[in-house]
């Protein structure tokens, strides 16, 4: 399956468009940071923020799309979030469903290999963006609301392993 | 001559950035990502609600640390790279302030802010404007482009403190207006330290 991209330039007000989604490019610096900042802020749940920030934004994308490509299983809606995936830079993912939720395997990912990148191995996975965005990608695939699915990362690319695997399973 | 923005952001505004077969954007010496812009809004809005007055100025200064070091290290990939060699290098005629002007088109073209120089005092201060920028975008209220602050004093630091990778935390900047905060354009200065 083929993911149908579209970039679009705004010439009167320079910005960019991913399918009809402004969108904007930055570095792995920016996303470890983000990552490190909303670590560093325990006491607000940054990274309850960060990964709840990312199921919301994301989960918009995918929607959109599969209303404008006719996108109905379970199985084609969660290649979209795959492919979304490797088109925004974020890596190499592939995802598996079963009635209680699924898994997930990195075999890149930006924000672990940008961690080690810039800091090294980290004794604990980092990848909180994605934790969010596979709880978009699976709520969006079987029309759940959004904090249907807890993630965890069980393994991490930035901890030294040679790829990231999450656990997904509904939250009842 | 010196550098025309907009013939800088034609040139390179076209150009499109997608994930190789591993899912990477490997640019400029770093891992490029492209997200929504709502992500990056949502989240600094988010964080900035949830903390408690006595903590706000420290996430402030947290989210544009973020954006500064991103600045530093992408802006010199970004100085140093082929394109702006081809694309920039040729209208640069102004030494530094030129190599400037030509980050600020490059930040235009990207999507980041449609900003210029408005005013510069080589080494010493810089006031940009942006007439458009994406972290406007969303309620009123408090100025928030905690983005276009860290960069510039990056890029300034580029152009005017030791060189890469030594220059870092030479300069700083603020935001004076901001079109979230009522203003007709967002204005940022950047000092010394």
């Amino acid at each position: 399956m083929t993911l149908n991209v579209n970039f679009t330039f705004d010439e009167k007000s320079y910005r960019h468009y991913m399918n009809g989604f402004l969108s904007v490019l930055h570095c792995h610096h920016y996303l470890c940071l983000t990552t490190k900042t909303a670590m560093d802020f325990k006491e607000i749940n940054g990274l309850q923020i960060l990964q709840e920030t990312a199921e919301d934004t994301m989960r918009p994308v995918f929607e959109e799309y599969f209303k404008k490509n006719d996108v109905t299983t379970v199985k084609d809606k969660l290649l979209v979030g795959m492919r979304y995936y490797a088109v925004m830079g974020l890596g190499k993912m592939k995802a598996t469903a079963n009635e209680q939720g699924g898994e997930v395997v990195l075999a890149r990912s930006h924000v672990d290999q940008g961690w080690l990148k810039r800091w090294g191995r980290n004794s604990q996975p980092v990848n909180f963006f994605t934790r969010g965005y596979i709880a978009a990608m699976f709520a969006a695939a079987v029309g759940k609301p959004a904090r249907s699915f807890a993630v965890h990362e069980m393994e991490a690319i930035a901890t030294g392993n040679d790829y990231s695997r999450f656990k997904v399973h509904t939250n009842n | 001559m010196t550098v025309m923005r907009d013939d800088v952001v034609k040139a390179l505004a076209g150009l499109t950035v997608q994930g190789d077969q591993d899912g990477l954007i490997d640019a400029f010496g770093v891992f490029v990502n492209q997200l929504p812009v709502a992500f990056w809004n949502t989240f600094a809005l988010r964080m900035m609600d949830a903390a408690p007055p006595e903590r706000r100025k420290q996430v402030e200064a947290a989210l544009v640390r973020c954006a500064y070091e991103c600045g530093y290290h992408t802006g010199y990939g970004i100085i140093t790279s082929e394109e702006f060699k081809k694309v920039v290098m040729p209208m640069v005629t102004e030494g530094e302030k030129d190599v400037l002007r030509g980050a600020y088109a490059v930040f235009t073209a990207w999507g980041w802010a449609k900003s210029g120089i408005a005013k510069i005092d080589p080494k010493e201060k810089m006031v940009v404007r942006a007439t458009d920028y994406y972290e406007a975008d969303g309620p009123p209220g408090d100025m928030r482009a905690f983005m276009i602050r860290g960069v510039s004093a990056a890029f300034f630091e580029l152009a005017y403190a030791d060189e890469y990778p030594e220059g870092m935390d030479t300069y700083t900047c603020e935001q004076t207006k901001g079109i979230e905060h009522g203003d007709a354009h967002g204005e940022f200065v950047v000092t010394r330290k």
